[in-house]
């Protein structure tokens, strides 16, 4: 790729006999925004902390714009970091906070201004930080971050620290912020939400491992394997067996299309995933019976129980009750050979 | 029963305790033959001595803050921000000093860095000298045992304050491009500063009230306390309480001063959750660089118990000009336990201890239920009575007990209670009752008020209560409490030179009798008696 800005070469961390990080790769243009997504213990942290310089990797290089910026210390490399708990100085004001990574101690008050301007905090320069609510020591936390121009912008979990009700707003600002700035942009979350709504590409990890990386939308209809297919996005799991190259045989007789690896032969034992909306309550089908209804308005999630497993079907509120018995047909799965998973 | 007498009770008799006996330390000390008068002020200030000691008790002391400060607060980081083999150990070993009594740690001194210590002689066989190269005496001398013995408060808040601080603050200021020494001299410090002036307080609290050190090696130099009891000994009872009162003044503003440094509170962490415990690993030569610093410091600070604990083996008169001593025995040890006039201070010490700790737990219960369970107006007042002592040296409340319970006026709360022995088991509580009070009022803090009244609920009369349920849940802040009580008033030096008869007299006072006859040996096993005394009740005490 021509215009890759950010590098991460072959990345490895171990702590004594675990391997947080294996041999992770990843680019990023000029400008983008990438959020790691995985579930706690994926490496996704140590990721990050290796990339601000907190960690030396074991092997694997950092290359910013075709410099190895690896041996760095984090001093050094000044990579913008958002901690998850802000770890804003609760000593200093919030002027103090953002102006601390600005050359000659407490910078330049316009640059701070106009950084706080920013994020939406002009004019609480003199306050102290412990006095802010919470949304408002996560913008601090941004400020300073971005203030001295970093090269790269580091987040972990930025949302998570927030009440609910302020996360869909926080969301809205913080992508204004980067897309104003264009700083170039590493998010860690576990949320699957979160990643998807601030990044422009997501790398799912897995035990220190990439899964898969992409747009939100290549791994939501082409997860290429078993774990991100169920780890993005609601999705339930079957058995069943190849047809054909595009069908999978759920139970007696009955067929589905689904997208499989090429790899996959006809007569392969497989492991089917199906997303709740891709099911259909039908005439013919797959027989179970409704053992659960969840009722959220405009559309209702019913559980149903086929054989020994429980599939999610997303319907029109009235389409099912308690105790029926129905069929159920799907538009689209996705198919991935047992060994592989 | 009505709780209300309960506090007034209480109240009074810390006030008759506490109070009463420094108010009239103060008001002796301008009053003549039943008149008001400032003569004796006007004595007192017309002498240079008395200047001079004043000022040397002030300069000492803010000089021992900085030396100990300059000792414990790297020993801290060293210890809480590198790992290396042996940390642990030495990290509990380096804090030890803080309990053992501080004549112990004197004599500990003389014996190691004195002119016939260990240090002269290997100095004097080293270069042939024939007498020992120097003398431990003077300010010099005093402000090597403050920063030797008063480290340990340094290191120990240095310590807590390192390990609560968000490692993610400092993080943040490394990505911001701040390098070490910026990082701990805009972050690092500035946080810690609540710790550091706790820290400072307590060690010129300390080192204003510290007796064992100036009268061991002042010399010729007098500093306020050893001024106190001089002038006591000397029958000067006027001055002394004039004296006694300039210094509990110096006390008073020094610890106004040092309060106002504290600052506001600051909170570790901004943002919700728990920070992150993250301990900072260096590379290896880092590791070893700290573990040469950890090792040499840790070993530096408890040579001089060591050497206590080997001059404790030396049998009298053996050792004279070698560098070891020639010849060890049991036999110190034997003589204290057999001989009834060297085992009488032993029995002495630990009866008056251990009556003066059960005195002291009880009053501090007794303020902890009702601190915490009443609104009452009096609550205030016996927060701050019990932790009135602490603000005055020991010297101070020596002689303010020693002015007031030598005179038989019962309808002003006077009885002849100094000779008895009553009075230092008293002088103990008092000087006690702040760390005993201070660590079960904190345990109250923490119960829950909801189990008293679920006791209540379920049937359980109010003793059933105490029983049952509040003091089973207070062990920990009752042990801990009662075991720095006792190891303080095991080893007291300082209120028992000014209150002891022979018949009572305590370990302290037998050591110094020991050294004056040069009989080390003895001195050293009675130090380091003491020494396991004072560890075994934290050992009891801090158990969990």
């Amino acid at each position: 790729m021509s215009d890759t800005y950010l590098e991460l070469q072959h990345l490895t961390k171990r702590y004594d006999e675990h391997v947080a990080v294996d041999d992770l790769s990843l680019t990023l243009p000029r400008g983008g925004v990438l959020a790691l997504l995985g579930p706690s213990g994926s490496g996704k942290t140590t990721t990050l902390r290796l990339l601000a310089g907190f960690e030396r990797p074991d092997a694997g290089r950092i290359v910013v714009e075709g410099r190895d910026v690896t041996g760095l210390s984090a001093a050094q490399r000044r990579f913008g970091m958002v901690f998850q708990h802000y770890a804003l100085f609760p000593h200093l004001t919030v002027a103090e906070n953002v102006g601390f990574g600005l050359a000659g101690g407490d910078g330049d008050p316009g640059h701070v201004a106009a950084t706080l301007a920013l994020v939406d905090l002009s004019g609480f320069g003199r306050r102290g930080v412990t006095e802010l609510s919470g949304g408002q020591q996560q913008r601090v936390a941004v400020a300073r971050a971005l203030a001295p121009g970093p090269a790269v912008l580091l987040l972990d979990e930025p949302l998570s620290n927030l009440d609910p009700g302020l996360r869909e707003r926080t969301r809205r600002e913080l992508r204004t912020v980067l897309r104003e700035t264009g700083v170039t942009t590493l998010l860690v979350t576990h949320e699957q939400e979160e990643a998807f709504a601030l990044g422009e590409r997501v790398a799912v990890l897995r035990a220190g491992r990439l899964e898969q990386v992409g747009t939100p939308r290549e791994l939501y209809e082409q997860p290429r394997t078993l774990f991100v297919a169920t780890f993005v996005g609601r999705a339930s799991v079957m058995p069943g067996v190849m047809a054909a190259a595009d069908r999978v045989r759920i139970g007696d007789g009955v067929e589905w299309p689904a997208t499989a690896p090429a790899a996959a032969r006809s007569g392969e034992a497989v492991s089917v995933v199906v997303r709740p909306e891709a099911l259909r309550f039908g005439a013919d089908g797959l027989a179970g019976q409704v053992a659960e209804c969840r009722y959220t308005g405009a559309r209702s999630y019913y559980l149903v129980r086929v054989g020994d497993r429980l599939l999610e079907v997303e319907g029109a509120p009235d389409a099912a009750r308690l105790g029926d018995r129905v069929r159920l047909t799907a538009t689209r799965a996705h198919a991935f050979p047992e060994t592989g998973s | 029963m009505s709780r209300r007498p309960h506090g007034l009770a209480l109240t009074a008799i810390l006030l008759w305790v506490v109070v009463y006996p420094l108010t009239l330390v103060m008001i002796e000390s301008v009053r003549d033959d039943g008149g008001w008068t400032l003569r004796h002020i006007a004595e007192f200030a017309g002498q240079g001595g008395e200047w001079a000691a004043l000022w040397a008790s002030l300069w000492i002391s803010v000089a021992s803050v900085l030396l100990a400060g300059a000792v414990g607060i790297p020993l801290a980081f060293v210890f809480e921000r590198f790992d290396f083999p042996g940390r642990r150990v030495l990290g509990s070993l380096v804090a030890l000093p803080a309990v053992l009594p501080p004549l112990v740690g004197v004599i500990a001194f003389l014996f190691l860095y004195g002119e016939s210590g260990f240090v002269a002689r290997a100095a004097m066989a080293l270069f042939g000298l024939a007498d020992a190269p120097w003398r431990l005496q003077g300010p010099g001398a005093i402000l090597l045992v403050h920063a030797y013995s008063m480290y340990v408060y340094f290191y120990l808040f240095t310590r807590a304050g390192l390990a609560r601080l968000d490692a993610s603050v400092i993080e943040a200021a490394q990505s911001l491009g701040a390098d070490g020494w910026t990082t701990l001299r805009r972050v690092t410090l500035p946080l810690l500063r609540p710790q550091l002036a706790a820290a400072a307080t307590l060690t010129f609290m300390t080192a204003l009230g510290s007796f064992s050190a100036p009268y061991i090696f002042g010399g010729g130099f007098r500093v306020m306390t050893t001024q106190i009891v001089a002038s006591k000994l000397n029958g000067d009872v006027t001055m002394a309480n004039v004296e006694t009162t300039a210094l509990a003044a110096v006390a008073l503003l020094g610890l106004v001063l040092l309060r106002r440094s504290q600052g506001t509170r600051l909170v570790a962490a901004v943002g919700k959750g728990q920070p992150p415990a993250a301990r900072i690993l260096a590379r290896p030569l880092a590791r070893w660089g700290a573990a040469t610093v950890g090792w040499t410091l840790g070993v530096t600070l408890l040579l001089p118990h060591a050497t206590l604990l080997l001059v404790s083996f030396v049998p009298l008169g053996t050792w004279t000009i070698e560098f070891l001593p020639p010849r060890y025995t049991l036999g110190n040890y034997a003589a204290l336990f057999t001989e009834p006039e060297r085992l009488r201070p032993l029995v002495n010490s630990l009866w008056m201890a251990g009556v003066a700790t059960v005195a002291a737990v009880a009053i501090a219960l007794w303020a902890g239920r009702l601190v915490v369970q009443r609104r009452a107006a009096l609550r205030a007042a016996i927060e701050a009575l019990v932790n009135v002592p602490w603000a005055v040296p020991g010297t101070v409340l020596a002689v303010a007990l020693a002015t007031t319970f030598s005179v038989q006026a019962p309808w002003i709360g006077r009885f002849v209670l100094v000779g008895t022995l009553v009075i230092l088991p008293l002088a103990y509580l008092v000087r006690n009752i702040p760390v005993t009070a201070g660590s079960i009022l904190a345990g109250f803090r923490q119960l829950d008020p909801s189990l008293d009244e679920a006791a209540a609920s379920l049937g359980a009369t109010r003793w059933r209560t105490l029983r049952a349920v509040t003091i089973p849940l207070l062990r920990p802040a009752i042990l801990a409490g009662a075991a720095l009580a006792f190891a303080t008033a095991l080893g007291d030096f300082v209120t028992s030179i000014v209150l002891y008869t022979f018949e009572t007299r305590p370990i302290a006072i037998e050591i110094l009798s020991a050294l004056r006859q040069f009989d080390v040996g003895t001195a050293a096993a009675y130090g380091v008696l003491l020494m396991l005394f004072s560890a075994g009740a934290m050992v009891v005490g801090t158990r969990r």
